[in-house]
């Protein structure tokens, strides 16, 4: 049924299948079944020729709009040269492993919804230790950041591979604590062509994860953020992760999909709690209200892993100078969540000046953190923190 | 026969003296109006008509020209009138040519023959050279500021005929009253809690730092804003003679006394026009609103639902003190010395002030961010975010010292002013850059703070400049001469936050 015509033998089957995640409209569910039914190569050989797609399972996919896409790819192909796309990806450093081809992700390998094709960047033996993903909300509070960042951290110094999906707020965090440990490479796994930095303000992350990690996507070259790739990209956080771990949900967002695809796969999912009065833990306190573990620790993590949490990497001290004697009752005063100046006045019974002052001395030292108008306890520093 | 009658007209909010020529000459009956009138002076002509027949005099049945010289300069309204009925009268020997000699007429007539103020009767009649003026009524209080004229108030047309003629003396000038002290708005006491907030009120008083103040519904940023007029000085008298002067042009009414003596308070909807905001118009050139504010304070509520073309015609006035409308056939300039005081939720849901709070989507808090241009931020020295007080703070009464009245506060920050005027400038605000290595030097370790700021791009050149005109308010209140320290520095930097929406944007 399908065309023997063979083009070009000698490229791999990979640059075919990149070239096919490259269509117009050629989204994962449509990509799987079309490589189920027969080889990238002729596969791309009967797109090129504009040919029908007769199996079942593939028409069943194409659904009413066949025939134009039929036309379209034909199109399309024909702009595209699979050899200019595969040298453009080897000198771009990026690889490219489809379903059932050597090179392809292990863990990927047996899910349930494996991405037809994966491209990634660094190196994939990331993916050969322990894998946990710490995944939250992009509107996080300095105090989730934290978290996020210490967890990514103490885990990675644990040998633990940290998963995540490079976003701002708790993803970044958990990277950036990854990246301080400077142990166990972190998995970034964007929703994004590799080429694609989103959001822009993560490049230098992006690239570090990269250098020290991987970075994976099933997106090809120059795909754009689309809304719907963002889940898509969460379900395969959730496929990568042994564990995951989430740290700051609002009510309703990402994260809780990404729950969602952990529990359609069987994987445990730990929570930290958060204070009753802030909005950015609404989510995650419903998730421990469901029956989840919560995490208080690296150790639940790494005991949840199946790990010997003694065996983790080394404490880390907290090298922070100690607060001033008369800065400690407005280290108290700042409690464990976010004040305003007119609360601290008020709690203090301080003057304005004396107070800033008093603060100030708190934030040089790492102690508390500004944001906007509002003041955060830290609960340790890290070297080159920078808090979203 | 040609009478010349003098008069002035408004342009923006100055006087332009204008000469009414009047011709009364045989031919077909008619009357023209030339000299680049508008609309409302060219109807002078149905009303000086109606006027002169039921004031019982005679409209001549000749071909009437009226001049107004210079004819470059658009006359606006209808203060004219009167020096048109004026010249009429005398082109058409109903009164003596002589009795126009070193008398200026300012005034609106309605068809019945009375006598109307006009807007801008103040510098309407300081426009005028002559040393008799012939007012309405209602404009002798304004008169009365200028000062330099004998004022004739009338009442009617058939009045100021009477007086000119001969027949009749000129009207008594009422005697001057007394005007009641001004009201001073409400005050400090009601104001539950939010020390920072307050303590920013004061030093946005003293120093004349604008203040931007962020929070969300409810949080009381309106109430702490309409305070802030009560906290200021009486204006002197050259300040009250410019703001009143503008607010005559505007055709505002004057407090009783007719001079604005408090600092006025404008608080312009959120829907207004670049125009209403700056002033202009295409003829009438009238001052807007942050002229209305001068030596005042202007409030802008809900910053961010302003138009951001809107808001960046600010810019310019906010830093030089004046505003510029230049329109086609006319430019203009109008003083603009004010305070702005701003209010805005942090996000569109209006939550987004605690971190983690919020509940729009990155994308739409882009979008309000954008609103506002990072330029115009820089402008507000202050920056306080403003939460909603705690159901304690509102029902304990005197709880945390709450309930300092404005009056307690208003001296300080007169004391404050002092200070400044010592430096030869109205408030710190207004330190030029050069003179802040003189008049706000810093000690060693406020010195090593900011450089610390700096170098952590959490501050700009101009920003610096902010921090050290703030600090030096801070430490006049505090009644600290010297070097600047930690505390003021730090104090000034707790007051200027990064507004939540502008992270990333700061550096």
């Amino acid at each position: 049924v399908i065309s023997r015509a063979p083009v070009a033998p000698a490229l791999p089957p990979a640059a075919y299948a990149a070239a096919l995640a490259g269509l117009p409209g050629m989204g994962p569910a449509r990509l799987v079944a079309i490589l189920a039914t027969c080889e990238p190569a002729a596969a791309w050989a009967h797109v090129a020729a504009g040919r029908v797609w007769r199996e079942p399972a593939v028409a069943r996919t194409l659904g009413a709009r066949g025939p134009r896409l039929v036309a379209a790819w034909r199109a399309a192909a024909a702009r595209v040269d699979p050899a200019r796309l595969w040298r453009g990806l080897q000198d771009g450093g990026i690889g490219v492993a489809a379903t059932g081809a050597p090179g392809y992700p292990a863990p990927l390998a047996g899910d349930i919804e494996p991405p037809a094709v994966v491209f990634h960047r660094g190196a994939p033996a990331a993916l050969d230790r322990p894998r946990v993903a710490i995944v939250g909300t992009r509107r996080c509070s300095t105090t989730g950041a934290g978290v996020a960042f210490e967890l990514g951290r103490d885990l990675a110094a644990a040998g633990v591979a940290v998963v995540s999906g490079l976003a701002a707020g708790i993803d970044g965090a958990a990277h950036r604590g990854a990246l301080a440990a400077a142990a166990a490479p972190p998995v970034g796994v964007v929703a994004t062509g590799l080429d694609v930095v989103y959001p822009a303000g993560q490049h230098e992350l992006w690239n570090a994860v990269a250098a020290a990690g991987m970075l994976l996507s099933e997106a090809p070259l120059g795909t754009a953020p689309e809304r719907w790739r963002f889940p898509a990209r969460n379900r395969i956080v959730a496929a990568l992760a042994d564990v995951v771990v989430v740290v700051e949900s609002h009510k309703r967002g990402g994260s809780l999909y990404t729950v969602d695809e952990a529990d359609r796969r069987g994987r445990d999912v730990l929570v930290v709690p958060g204070s009753v009065r802030s909005a950015a833990s609404a989510g995650t306190n419903a998730l421990l209200a469901e029956g989840r573990a919560p995490v208080c620790s690296v150790e639940d993590v790494l005991v949840a892993l199946g790990l010997n949490a003694a065996a983790g990497g080394t404490p880390v001290t907290d090298r922070r100078p100690p607060p001033h004697g008369a800065d400690q009752p407005v280290l108290d005063a700042v409690g464990w969540r976010p004040s305003t100046l007119d609360e601290l006045v008020l709690r203090t019974g301080l003057g304005l000046p004396a107070l800033a002052a008093a603060l100030d001395r708190l934030c040089e030292a790492g102690w508390i953190g500004r944001n906007g108008g509002w003041y955060e306890r830290i609960t340790a520093p890290a070297p080159g923190v920078s808090v979203p | 026969v040609l009478a010349s009658v003098r008069s002035a007209t408004l342009l923006g909010v100055q006087g332009r003296p204008v000469r009414v020529e009047v011709h009364v000459s045989k031919g077909l009956p008619g009357f023209t109006v030339v000299g680049l009138p508008d609309p409302t002076c060219r109807e002078a002509r149905d009303r000086v008509r109606a006027a002169l027949l039921s004031s019982g005099l005679t409209w001549p049945n000749a071909r009437v020209t009226v001049n107004l010289a210079p004819p470059g300069l658009r006359k606006v309204g209808a203060g004219l009138d009167l020096a048109i009925a004026a010249g009429l009268l005398a082109a058409s020997e109903q009164v003596p040519l002589g009795a126009l000699d070193g008398r200026a007429f300012i005034g609106e007539l309605g068809l019945d023959g009375s006598l109307r103020p006009v807007p801008g009767a103040l510098p309407l009649i300081d426009a005028m050279a002559e040393p008799e003026v012939v007012v309405p009524d209602g404009a002798t209080v304004e008169a009365r500021l200028v000062g330099r004229h004998v004022i004739r108030p009338a009442a009617t047309l058939a009045g100021v005929v009477g007086a000119l003629t001969g027949r009749e003396p000129w009207p008594d000038l009422p005697p001057p009253v007394v005007p009641p002290p001004p009201p001073r708005g409400p005050d400090l006491t009601d104001v539950r809690g939010q020390p920072a907030a307050r303590y920013a009120l004061e030093v946005a008083a003293a120093g004349g730092h604008h203040l931007l103040l962020v929070g969300p519904p409810g949080a009381g940023k309106t109430m702490l804003a309409r305070r802030l007029p009560g906290l200021l000085p009486d204006l002197d008298t050259d300040q009250a003679l410019e703001a009143t002067c503008i607010h005559s042009a505007a055709g505002q009414v004057l407090p009783p006394g007719g001079l604005v003596r408090r600092p006025p308070f404008r608080a312009p909807h959120h829907g207004a026009s670049a125009v209403a905001l700056v002033g202009g118009g295409s003829a009438t050139m009238l001052p807007g609103e942050i002229s209305l504010a001068h030596h005042g304070v202007l409030f802008m509520d809900e910053l961010g639902e302003f138009a951001s073309a809107v808001l960046d015609s600010l810019r310019q006035p906010l830093e030089e003190g004046v505003i510029r409308v230049a329109r086609a056939a006319n430019k203009a300039e109008y003083p603009a010395r004010l305070l702005l005081v701003a209010a805005m939720n942090p996000c569109p849901c209006g939550e987004g002030v605690a971190p983690g709070a919020c509940r729009c989507t990155p994308a739409a808090r882009a979008r309000y961010a954008r609103r506002l241009s990072g330029p115009l931020v820089d402008r507000f020295d202050l920056r306080v975010e403003v939460g909603r007080p705690q159901v304690g703070e509102l029902l304990t009464p005197g709880l945390h010292g709450a309930g300092e009245s404005s009056a307690a506060v208003a001296r300080r920050v007169a004391c404050a002013r002092e200070l400044a005027a010592a430096r030869d400038v109205p408030a710190n605000a207004q330190l030029p850059a050069w003179r802040l290595d003189e008049v706000a030097p810093l000690d060693g370790a406020a010195t090593r703070m900011l450089e610390r700021f700096l170098r952590a791009g959490r501050l700009t050149g101009r920003g610096l400049g902010g921090v050290r005109r703030v600090a030096r308010t801070i430490a006049d209140l505090a009644g600290d001469d010297g070097l600047l320290s930690v505390e003021h520095v730090s104090a000034a930097l707790a007051l200027r936050a990064e507004p939540g929406f502008l992270d990333g944007r700061a550096a």
